[in-house]
């Protein structure tokens, strides 16, 4: 859609430089794939006619620009507030990429994420503790407890629909804390927290600024590869597929035609989303030495749910800019105390009631209600000739033509206005010579009406008899007498095509 | 064994009762109230507030618990109506209304928990015993006074709603929406108005059961998660929009809890609740009252 160039109005900037056109131009693609790193195609400066190559799709200079920002803002600044903050804001928007590709691309409306999340933390991170497994083993059985908590969740969304299916697993989260809770091996000791779990940075470097960035760092790499993930299922053929067939309103009998099993592989991709959350989960555990029961609460769950309405529900850009303001309202604004929570419902609050879909469907929106006002305005002016140009305007292949008779008419009205006695007796009293402005010019406007049916006098005898006639147009055929009335002098003869003229006009 | 049904009786009463609430403002106007949680909580710190007044006052005996309860209600049913006036109205005429409605009343619960944590701290707040102290013993198993009283209240309130929703002109609009919105809105039953009045009983049967269970639990500013989540379990598995389906999964659902609890483990009873709606589900996808099967679409 965006990559169209508009036909109408502003046309959007698309940077463009000039090639060398005699060299073959190589595509580069990521390896092992067919994918092209950015989108560009090549054409001929309509100004210079020179070859040259334009950038259609502008997306990735973007993420790539915001994704530095990401990554330098902490490591320049380096200090502890910005580190925790940061890393918070790459993990939860990771767990948030992952749940837009749940939503948006298999289109399960499904709440399991933060459960799915916390199997992965304490599953991964109770082996930790208990038998001190290493933490590339304790991501490793973070993804398979999450893909396996996917499998099991993904069971009844074969069966039910949308709605159903969230209030299904709404309850997931608190089930799952009340597991944990009561549990004798996991939530005995201290009301369900786990601590000491294995730590990526070992821990004697971790009090260091050194220390501190690499574990930042890790962070990171952990939301660019939930980010590769979603760039994966999202934009490959299952993917696309998905989503053109959730566009129809969940029409499985076209995905079905399109050649692919509906179920199955939004199945596929929830599994898979499931299996990055519980990897996500176990790596969150190492990330913070252990988990708390804070990550089954309604309220982080609803947080995360802020973050992907603020941001613009189905896009990774939404998730990973909803959980940059959301985070950051809710990590640097700390002396606010409950009040942060309350600002970040109202804003999500007030996506919901006046956006279409968040922030980033704000610039649709927004267009939208621009060609509405724009076309409103043009409807006026139409509705201000509405005499012809309505019905005729497309027609009339010359555009000035238009503007002439537009330009004729508003003359015709005001001269119109002006007609009254005074101005009558004026041109009776001296019908040549210096007149009045108005006077002047109607009849300048008489003086250049067209010549077939234009009044003229006409002298049967000089200086005893003139008539009023009607000029034909056409070569050859006399002029018609109008009337039987004789006139003695010029002047009267004069004044008499005036009142006719002026007659005419009125009935215009 | 008699034991076991009692306490399942009066988990069923308590959950059975904001399940109703769900299923009804479901079935009607098409929203999932998610803020059902903060209803309740609503509910559940106007009869508190009551309370402290009412001792004030020197109020004491029947006057104390029936001001418990009608407040509690009266709380609830205005919070369903701000509810309304939120996530509702402004939103019931554009599209993708129930998602939105959902995020929007999700969104509410997200504020009313900080909100009854700034004005009431997080403190748990108890309510005075309504149904007074005491146990009547009958055969060879006793109840408590509270135990019977949360089961006849709640039980004469469901009928006394269903009675109102059978015979009165409101109650036919009513269910006229719940057969055919567009059909009802054809004959002239006004959406809005109808909608209001549907939160405000919803909102009053969350608030009833808000103050039932503070009987046993407090009122806090998180309290209301939890019969929440049972509440969407119970009337998922009741199927939306059928009140006997619905009060037969909240016995069901009450029954399976308290055989949990009683012969195997705590911990354990998350698990078989989710088995449980799981199972009713796969054989029932609209659950076991299941009338609304094409009607909604």
């Amino acid at each position: 859609m965006s990559e169209q160039p508009r036909l109408v109005g502003r046309r959007a900037y698309r940077p463009h430089w000039p090639v060398n056109s005699t060299r073959v131009f190589k595509r580069r693609r990521w390896p092992g794939t067919k994918r092209s790193m950015l989108k560009l195609s090549g054409r001929y400066n309509p100004k210079t006619l020179r070859r040259e190559m334009v950038l259609t799709d502008k997306k990735p200079l973007f993420w790539s620009v915001g994704l530095l920002a990401l990554l330098l803002l902490p490591l320049g600044i380096a200090s502890d507030r910005f580190f925790t903050m940061f890393g918070i804001i790459c993990i939860y928007a990771a767990i948030n990429v992952m749940w837009t590709l749940i939503i948006g691309t298999a289109g399960l409306q499904s709440f399991a994420t933060l459960a799915t999340v916390g199997v992965g933390a304490y599953g991964a991170g109770y082996l930790s503790v208990t038998y001190g497994i290493p933490w590339p083993v304790m991501l490793l059985v973070g993804a398979v407890l999450g893909g396996l908590m996917g499998w099991i969740i993904s069971l009844p969304a074969r069966r039910l629909d949308g709605l159903y299916y969230a209030l299904l697993t709404l309850g997931l989260s608190e089930f799952m804390r009340n597991f944990v809770t009561q549990s004798d091996q996991l939530g005995g000791k201290f009301n369900g927290a786990l601590f000491g779990v294995g730590r990526i940075i070992p821990s004697d470097l971790l009090a260091s600024r050194l220390g501190q960035s690499l574990l930042y760092l890790t962070a990171f790499i952990a939301l660019l590869i939930a980010l590769a993930v979603f760039r994966w299922v999202n934009g490959g053929r299952t993917g696309i597929l998905l989503r053109a067939a959730a566009t129809s309103k969940e029409d499985e009998a076209f995905s079905s035609a399109l050649g692919i099993d509906f179920n199955k592989e939004r199945t596929r991709v929830f599994i898979i989303a499931s299996a990055v959350l519980g990897f996500l989960g176990a790596f969150y555990a190492t990330y913070i030495g252990g988990t708390s029961l804070q990550i089954f609460s309604l309220e982080l769950l609803l947080l995360l749910l802020a973050m992907i309405v603020i941001g613009g529900l189905g896009r990774a850009e939404g998730a990973v800019v909803g959980t940059v303001i959301v985070v950051g309202i809710t990590q640097w604004f700390t002396d606010w105390g409950p009040w942060r929570i309350v600002l970040v419902g109202v804003l999500a609050l007030a996506s919901v009631l006046f956006t279409r879909n968040g922030l980033f469907g704000l610039k649709a929106q927004m267009e939208e209600i621009r060609d509405r006002r724009k076309a409103l305005y043009r409807a006026g002016i139409t509705s201000r000739y509405a005499e012809f140009l309505a019905q005729q305007a497309p027609e009339i292949h010359d555009k000035s033509e238009i503007v002439g008779r537009v330009f004729e008419r508003s003359l015709r009205d005001r001269l119109r206005s002006w007609i009254n006695p005074e101005l009558i007796a004026e041109h009776e009293a001296k019908p040549l010579g210096q007149h009045s402005d108005r006077l002047e010019r109607m009849l300048n406007y008489f003086r250049k009406a067209p010549i077939p049916d234009k009044y003229v006098v006409y002298c049967e005898v000089p200086f005893e008899s003139y008539r009023v006639v009607a000029l034909s147009g056409l070569p050859g055929v006399p002029p018609r007498i109008v009337d039987d009335k004789k006139y003695a002098s010029l002047d009267e003869a004069y004044h008499a095509v005036f009142l006719r003229r002026v007659n005419d006009l009125r009935a215009h | 064994m008699i034991e076991v049904v009692i306490s399942a009786l009066v988990l069923a009463s308590m959950y059975g009762l904001i399940a109703i609430g769900i299923s009804l403002t479901w079935a009607s106007i098409g929203m999932l109230n998610l803020a059902q949680g903060f209803i309740f909580t609503a509910g559940g710190y106007t009869a508190w507030l009551y309370a402290q007044y009412a001792e004030g006052w020197g109020l004491e005996g029947v006057g104390l618990s029936a001001g418990v309860l009608v407040f509690g209600m009266l709380g609830s049913a205005l919070a369903g109506l701000f509810v309304g006036a939120i996530a509702f109205l402004p939103l019931q005429d554009r599209d993708n209304f129930r998602t939105r409605s959902l995020i929007a009343t999700l969104a509410i619960s997200l504020i009313g928990t900080q909100l009854w944590l700034i004005l009431f701290g997080p403190q748990n707040k108890p309510l005075p015993p309504v149904f007074g102290e005491g146990r009547i013993e009958i055969g060879p198993a006793g109840m408590s006074y509270q135990q019977l009283g949360t089961i006849i209240v709640a039980v004469v309130m469901l009928a006394l709603v269903i009675l109102w929703m059978r015979s009165s002109r409101r109650g036919l609009q009513m269910r006229a929406m719940m057969m055919n919105p567009l059909g009802a809105a054809v004959v002239g039953v006004s959406v809005r108005s109808t909608g209001m009045r549907v939160l405000a009983i919803s909102g009053a049967l969350t608030g009833l059961s808000s103050v039932l269970l503070a009987q046993v639990f407090f009122v806090s500013p998180t309290s209301g998660v939890q019969p929440l989540t049972t509440g969407l379990i119970i009337s998922l598995a009741g199927g939306l929009g059928s009140i006997p389906g619905t009060v037969a999964a909240a016995g069901l659902i009450g029954l399976a809890e308290a055989l949990t609890a009683r012969y195997l483990q705590q911990s354990l009873v998350p698990f078989v609740l989710f088995a449980i709606v799981v199972l009713i589900l796969i054989f029932r996808p609209r659950g076991l009252g299941g009338l609304l099967e094409d009607v909604r679409e």
